[in-house]
């Protein structure tokens, strides 16, 4: 019985990580903009990202830009092998394999 | 089949996985766009550069556009003027294009940038050399296009190459082409086959990318 990661089988999870996983490995990519690309509220997204992060899927760090905060969003290793297998879990359930 | 995203919970599992598989391609397809969206305009403001400021030089010389002329200094500003917006425009919307992102390793774009600067004037101080050599105007009439257009064109063959992206080795390929084919017709015909075939290349690649984008090929 193939099993669907629960962490990233959830919609907002699943976008989150796309779009991370779209991005080359280990580029990082600020909170606002990955807020601009998911089109979520700050509210909702910094909540399911600290379910990513629990996870270890995702890494957010903080930095500065002059004196700006910046907070930086990336998927981690362990992250892009979670979303290449439940991708390939979709893919497998697709093609009927148990 | 539908999905009940919404932006304020998503928490829910997906129904099936093909939602969960449509909605993946629909999210990237959405990244792409967003980052993305802005090369057509910079492949038509270089088909129209291409276009408009060849046709100007091939007008400013002797023996060139037989329907109206006009003095070489003239067309030389056009086409200097169309190629410096050209550029400036690509500069701006190709700095958007990664906003808000750090890549891990910046080594292939910083050493695509550099060298795309330095052929340009590398192709140039060639054509200054061959000018002190004793070769005429006719002559640098011929290779200062023909070195530009395979410059272009091998850019983007390595931008392909960095990129991944076949339809960037389609457009560099024919790029290249042209700038070697070009010479072959003499001056100052060599200008027109660089507006049509260059500035039409361009235009072409323009409308294909922005249908590729629009179906998320």
């Amino acid at each position: 019985m193939i099993e669907l990661d629960p962490v990233i089988h959830a919609a907002a999870r699943l976008r989150i990580s796309a779009t991370l996983a779209s991005l080359d490995d280990g580029d990082r990519i600020t909170f606002p903009r990955l807020q601009e690309l998911l089109d979520m509220t700050a509210g909702n997204l910094s909540t399911h990202l600290r379910k990513l992060e629990d996870a270890e899927y995702v890494s957010v760090t903080k930095a500065h830009q002059g004196r700006t905060p910046v907070t930086f969003v990336t998927l981690t290793r362990r992250g892009r092998r979670a979303f290449e297998d439940y991708t390939d879990a979709l893919r497998a359930l697709l093609g009927g394999e148990k | 089949m539908m999905v009940n995203q919404t932006p304020a919970d998503g928490d829910e599992p997906l129904p099936s996985p093909d939602a969960a598989l449509a909605l993946i391609r629909d999210q990237q397809r959405s990244v792409e766009r967003n980052q993305l969206g802005g090369i057509p305009w910079v492949l038509v403001m270089w088909g129209i550069a291409w276009g408009v400021g060849f046709l100007a030089l091939w007008s400013g010389y002797d023996g060139g556009n037989p329907w109206f002329q006009l003095p070489l200094a003239v067309a030389g500003a056009i086409f200097g003027a169309i190629f410096l917006a050209a550029s400036i425009v690509s500069v701006i919307v190709i700095s958007r294009l990664g906003r808000g992102v750090r890549v891990a390793s910046g080594f292939g774009g910083t050493v695509f940038g550099i060298s795309s600067s330095a052929s340009f004037v590398a192709v140039y101080l060639i054509g200054v050399a061959l000018a002190r050599a004793g070769a005429d105007g006719a002559l640098i009439s011929l290779y200062l296009p023909a070195g530009f257009g395979m410059t272009t064109g091998l850019l983007f063959l390595m931008g392909a190459a960095l990129w991944r992206s076949v339809s960037q080795v389609v457009l560099g390929a024919i790029i290249m082409v042209t700038a070697v084919v070009a010479p072959f017709f003499g001056a100052p015909t060599n200008n027109v086959v660089m507006a049509v075939l260059g500035g039409g290349s361009f235009l072409i690649a323009a409308v294909a990318m922005q249908l590729g984008l629009k179906r998320g090929r």
